[in-house]
């Protein structure tokens, strides 16, 4: 069977110039998802989480690695139908820009009209205006529909952390660009970091 | 019926894309409500389903007849209306005016040489009974920018309906309206629905729940969830929300 996202010995470096290597920072991933999830990620601001978005839709290039999307090699697909396979949402709109160096005429087919693997970037919740309800039933339609999706939150309300638990099957902690898939949100809650970063908005402890 | 459908609709701006897939369909008779957070893309969307923006793929299907790309003057013609967010009057003339240019009897006036449209009492008859409709007979012959700011929305509307349209747009009616107008507006849509078939873009999600047969909710370029009003409520997350004292 193919996997539906398989994240294969993928590491970005940034360094601090071309005559000076030293690594600033370095992001590494392995991790599969076999089929259509909706998958929680969360981690401290300058973790990698953006990176990792940028990567797994091909609008930033990795250092070594891979990433297949329905077993496609995403960064070997035409840059003109990558946002067929994966789509970063930002908090409102979206942007879609992709460089290679090859040209698109050497490059694969998306082989996929409407995209698979669907990344939100802290989406904006707040209660007050009752567009969580909308959001949440849009995420779950994705993924009826045989969809991946990815929720990017930075929990800071113990409601945000009450949307994680609703809606999501799978989690994914990024921490100073090391990258840990969870099964489960008791996983997710009994993982050191994860609970160093969630503080006070865990179950049980003082506000 | 279904008057208006759009089906796949996308547009982009260079790199940015402001709408991904919008799919509504809009019934004969039914006020449609459209709504959706702040950059959205509400109204890139308005101006796609109104003829302003030509969409980069997908179709518009009024009254059986495919208008996408269509410029805005033959949408307009084939009966489509629509409002400004900014409006758009003519402020050194009487109220009556702005409604008489927008007659299609007026405009076929204007290319003949005797004809005029000020002197005609069938036209002025046919403008006041549409400043009537918006309840501005009244103030037929006073001049335009005395008129309050809820009344030139009221105005709008009434140039929009001159033109003898199917379906009417309306771009954030409540926009810059105090409580009263806004009350006094949603009156005047009531008193329409039961002639025009009405779509209103509205960030204000209480106006539009009080009024919408159905609505579409777009966000991230596309329609997340659609249904009546009483299906949207019914949402767990949106009873939790300052919304569930608007109905």
């Amino acid at each position: 069977m193919t996997r539906m996202l398989e994240v294969r010995g993928l590491r970005k470096i940034y360094r601090r110039g071309l005559l000076d290597r030293t690594p600033t920072f370095q992001l590494s991933a392995d991790f599969a998802i076999d089929e259509p999830a909706i998958v929680g990620m969360m981690g401290p601001n300058g973790s990698g989480k953006t990176t990792l978005f940028e990567l797994v839709t091909g609008s930033n290039a990795p250092t070594e690695g891979e990433v297949l999307v329905q077993g496609r090699n995403i960064h070997k697909v035409r840059t003109d139908q990558r946002d067929r396979l994966a789509i970063h949402y930002h908090q409102s709109y979206q942007v879609r820009h992709f460089r290679s160096y090859t040209p698109n005429l050497l490059l694969d087919a998306a082989g996929s009209a409407y995209p698979l693997v669907h990344l939100f970037d802290e989406p904006q919740f707040n209660t007050q205006d009752g567009y969580i309800g909308f959001m949440l039933d849009f995420f779950r339609k994705l993924r009826a529909q045989g969809r991946l999706v990815f929720l990017c939150v930075h929990p800071n309300e113990r409601f945000h952390l009450e949307i994680i638990e609703e809606i999501c099957e799978r989690f994914i902690f990024v921490q100073k660009g090391t990258v840990t898939a969870l099964d489960t949100f008791d996983a997710l809650l009994a993982h050191e970091p994860a609970r160093a970063y969630l503080g006070t908005l865990l179950p049980g402890a003082r506000p | 019926m279904t008057l208006f459908q759009a089906t796949g609709l996308q547009k982009r701006f260079g790199a940015r894309v402001v709408l991904e897939n919008i799919t509504l369909g809009i019934e004969e008779g039914t006020v449609h409500g459209i709504m959706g957070p702040n950059g959205a893309g509400k109204t890139t969307c308005f101006h796609l389903l109104t003829g302003h923006h030509a969409p980069d793929a997908g179709s518009i299907v009024f009254a059986g007849r495919n208008i996408a790309g269509l410029p805005p003057h033959r949408i307009a013609r084939l009966g489509i209306a629509r409002s400004f967010q900014i409006m758009n009057l003519f402020d050194d003339t009487v109220v009556i005016e702005n409604v008489l240019l927008a007659l299609p009897a007026f405009k076929a006036q204007t290319g003949r040489i005797f004809g005029n449209g000020f002197a005609d009492r069938t036209l002025i008859d046919a403008a006041l009974a549409v400043l009537d409709m918006v309840g501005l007979a009244d103030s037929a012959w006073s001049k335009t920018k005395s008129l309050s700011y809820g009344n030139r929305r009221a105005l709008e509307i009434a140039v929009a309906l001159a033109a003898e349209p199917r379906i009417v747009f309306l771009d954030e009616p409540t926009s810059g309206l105090g409580v009263e107008a806004t009350r006094a507006l949603a009156a005047l849509i009531r008193r329409l629905r039961t002639r025009y078939t009405i779509c209103l873009i509205e960030h204000d999600m209480r106006f539009l729940f009080g009024l919408a047969d159905r609505i579409s909710v777009i966000h991230w370029g596309q329609v997340i969830t659609e249904g009546t009003p009483a299906e949207l409520m019914a949402n767990k997350w949106v009873a939790r929300s300052s919304l569930r004292e608007a109905v």
